[in-house]
């Protein structure tokens, strides 16, 4: 029977703030443990004891249904008690902080507190200030560190492994916190990482180890096993990032012709939803055999498991205050 | 209490000339006068002796960058807690900045700066006046009537004058009144919605950057406006490497410019923001280590005129939001000092000479005021500095209404324990034994 995976060698964190501050061997303990997670899903009984008498708090500033609602199943399968807080970022506006709201959230003694916020940085803020395990569910254009990791289980389920294979992200690069934590991911795995954009949204000073390359053909003849699709907000138009949608889609999007191509060649497709259809990807790629979409969303459950699982409440980092004090 | 002689024994005699103290004995008279600064001066019974071995006398500092936030912000700075940080922090002379609220864009409000100093501050607390009315960038504000009440300056600190007409207009009226217009270069059409500089690093924490583009294009605009209305400009808080080469090139031009640096901008860069750390968020934002290099070359070199710190006070709130909300901006009076000592003249990276010249004589020279150099004749204007002491950047120790400094909770080296204003001794840490170094009989050692 499968119970609760081994204890590990790994040692476990406070926090999961970020990608970049995982070791290669901490992200493969996670989707090694986020494996016996999902086989879980195939049983009539779906849940283990491992978070009993645990509360998780999801802390969301910013508007999220997918995410918000993986987190809330992943914790409930871990039998940890759930509430979920939507506040308004514009608090900050009436005199709060969100330091200040967290102390509210701190009295109520809750373990873990996943949060996201429009604003880069955040997470880490609260994670020095508070005593619960602090999991980042997307900040600003920072990080989306559950999301790469989910990213990561899925590819390896669907390829076996990692090394040497090739991952193109495709889109608003420059703006995107899902693409700086997949790149991350992906390279600390041992994958190689080709970005491609309009020339606006790759951004200045982007990590050597990406391919960047001058059209989507181009792109495709570095033959990538998966592409990778990120979603364009739709207000980078007004900021002139590109002239237009239609424009966007012909030169940069996922066309019907060049996917035409990319399903002869049996390139896996992948998107963090939700998918603006025309925009950057053409509709036939939901319906496509190798499109992983659909898979990203159920393992996103998992692999939230995995890191519930892996955190362990502790103690928070001085403060501007004690540090004045000192 | 009734004044006295003063010695000043043994000191290490910093000045603008030599790259190391020279040793020698200073002695201030009762008017406060310096009456002679020679190696041995005998003692006498009429005089407080203070024995500064080991010790470095230098002149106090001017700054000529400082936001006092007063009128408007004085839940941030006051002029009375202002200046006692500078006094804390070993600086002599500030320059205000404009960009109060309301700004300090009239006579009146020229004068009731100066007046409010006269009343809270034991050092001269000089003023600038904005270039436009209300900062708004629109229309000239009344350079004659804030030049009689005595602001020193002209400039919109704290945003760029964007409309180059206007800009052209006020650098050639400027001549009139031959006051020094100084310029905050950006575009703000390329700097709007950046948090910190554009590069590696913003990339990495996810925070919209500030090209350095915005401070170049802007800083070669503003010189050859200069250039073409043969008026004095300042360029304030350079912060690139290609920055400085514009400014190299118009130098040589015969252009008359002059500009300045902050500790920061030499002492860190982008890539020490790595945990969202605001108390290293300021405008113009932390550059690349490349940047750091170039400008203490210019510094050594004497392209850069002037070190000051653009002393930024915020309320602890205010840098407590996230990296992109938080204001930009750094508390500097206090810490200015110790923190060149520690990171450049401690490691030989600059002489004294250089910090004298830079942080001294030269802000006094720009704005043609008295200066302040430690010879026989002067006003003393002095501050003992112990290079052997160790400074805790607390709480206790900031004097500044806020604390919004990178350096809080460490330690620093070095300590300025005394301040000596004429007759007026504004600052004793009691680091300076006061007992003779001989006999009460007057003995020699």
């Amino acid at each position: 029977m499968i119970t609760e995976p081994n204890p590990s060698p790994v040692h476990s964190r406070k926090d999961l703030l970020d990608i970049e501050s995982l070791s290669a061997e901490e992200i493969n303990h996670l989707l090694e443990t986020a494996k016996p997670f999902k086989e879980l899903f195939t049983r009539s009984v779906k849940k283990v004891p491992a978070l009993r008498g645990k509360t998780v708090l999801n802390l969301f500033f910013e508007p999220s249904t997918r995410t918000r609602a993986s987190f809330e199943i992943a914790a409930k399968r871990l039998s940890a008690d759930v509430t979920n807080l939507a506040v308004s970022q514009s608090s900050v506006v009436k005199g709060e902080s969100v330091l200040d709201t967290v102390d509210t959230m701190q009295s109520m003694k809750v373990d873990y507190l996943v949060v996201r916020h429009g604003a880069a940085g955040i997470p880490n803020q609260i994670a020095k200030h508070s005593p619960a395990s602090v999991i980042n569910a997307g900040d600003g254009n920072h990080a989306h560190p559950t999301q790469a990791l989910l990213d990561a289980f899925t590819i390896k389920e669907a390829m076996g492994d990692f090394s040497g294979r090739k991952i193109l992200i495709a889109g608003d690069i420059l703006h995107s916190r899902v693409a700086r934590s997949v790149s991350i991911c992906a390279n600390k795995l041992g994958m190689e990482v080709g970005i491609f954009g309009p020339p606006t949204l790759i951004p200045h000073g982007h990590p050597d180890y990406f391919h960047t390359f001058n059209s989507f053909e181009h792109a495709l003849e570095w033959e990538p096993e998966v592409i990778y699709l990120l979603r364009l907000q739709l207000e980078r138009q007004s900021a002139h990032f590109f002239p237009s949608l239609r424009e966007y889609h012909q030169v940069f999007g996922m066309t019907r012709e060049r996917f035409e191509l990319v399903s002869r060649k049996g390139i896996y497709i992948m998107h963090p939803g939700p998918v603006n259809r025309g925009v950057e990807l053409t509709d036939e790629v939901l319906t496509y055999d190798r499109s992983l979409i659909n898979r990203q969303v159920e393992n996103g459950i998992a692999a939230r498991m995995a890191v519930l699982y892996w955190l362990q409440p502790g103690i928070p980092s001085p403060t501007i205050e004690e540090k004045a004090e000192t | 209490m009734k004044p006295m002689r003063r010695l000043f024994k043994q000191a290490n005699i910093a000045s603008q000339d030599n790259p190391m103290p020279a040793i020698a004995d200073v002695l201030v008279d009762e008017s406060g006068v310096i009456r002679d600064v020679s190696p041995d001066i005998p003692p006498s019974t009429d005089m407080k002796v203070l024995d500064c071995s080991n010790k470095i006398l230098l002149p106090g500092l001017f700054d000529m960058h400082v936001h006092l936030r007063e009128p408007g912000r004085e839940d941030k700075e006051t002029i009375e807690t202002g200046t006692n940080a500078a006094i804390n922090g070993g600086i002599s002379g500030i320059l205000a900045m404009p960009n109060t609220d309301p700004p300090i864009d009239s006579g009146g409000m020229v004068r009731f700066v100066r007046a409010m100093a006269r009343d809270r501050s034991g050092i001269p607390v000089l003023t600038s006046g904005c270039i436009t009315k209300g900062r708004a960038g629109k229309s000239l504000a009344d350079l004659a009537d804030m030049h009689t009440q005595g602001a020193v300056m002209i400039t919109d600190d704290g945003s760029p004058v964007a409309d180059p007409y206007l800009f052209r207009r006020a650098l050639e009226y400027s001549r009139h009144f031959d006051i020094i217009v100084a310029s905050h270069c950006e575009v703000p059409e390329l700097s709007r919605g950046g948090a910190m500089n554009e590069g590696a690093q913003s990339y990495r924490l996810g925070l919209p950057g500030i090209p350095a583009c915005s401070e170049e294009i802007s800083i070669e605009r503003d010189l050859r406006l200069a250039q073409c209305a043969d008026a004095r400009i300042h360029i304030q808080h350079i912060s690139t490497a290609r920055g400085l080469a514009i400014i190299r090139r118009f130098k040589e031009e015969g252009v008359r410019v002059t500009c300045e640096v902050t500790p920061h901008h030499l002492l860190f860069s982008d890539n020490d923001i790595q945990d969202y750390n605001t108390h290293l968020k300021m405008n113009p934002p932390l550059r690349s280590p490349e940047d750091n290099k170039a400008l203490l070359d210019g510094l050594n070199e004497g392209l850069i005129d002037v070190i000051a710190t653009d002393h930024a006070p915020h309320t602890r709130f205010e840098k407590e939001l996230d990296f992109a909300s938080s204001p930009f901006g750094i508390t500097g009076l206090d810490t200015a000092l110790i923190s060149l000592f520690t990171h450049l003249i401690n490691k030989g990276l600059i002489g004294w000479d250089c910090l004298v010249r830079r942080f001294a004589s030269e802000p006094r020279r720009i704005l043609q005021l008295e200066p302040a150099d430690i010879v026989t004749g002067s006003t003393a204007d002095f501050i003992v500095f112990d290079p052997n002491g160790r400074t805790h950047v607390n709480n206790s120790f900031i004097k500044s209404k806020s604390i919004n400094t990178p350096y809080l909770g460490l330690e620093l080296c070095g300590s300025v324990d005394m301040m000596v204003r004429g007759t007026e001794i504004l600052l004793d840490r009691g680091g300076c034994r006061n007992e003779p170094l001989f006999s009460s009989k007057g003995g020699m050692e």
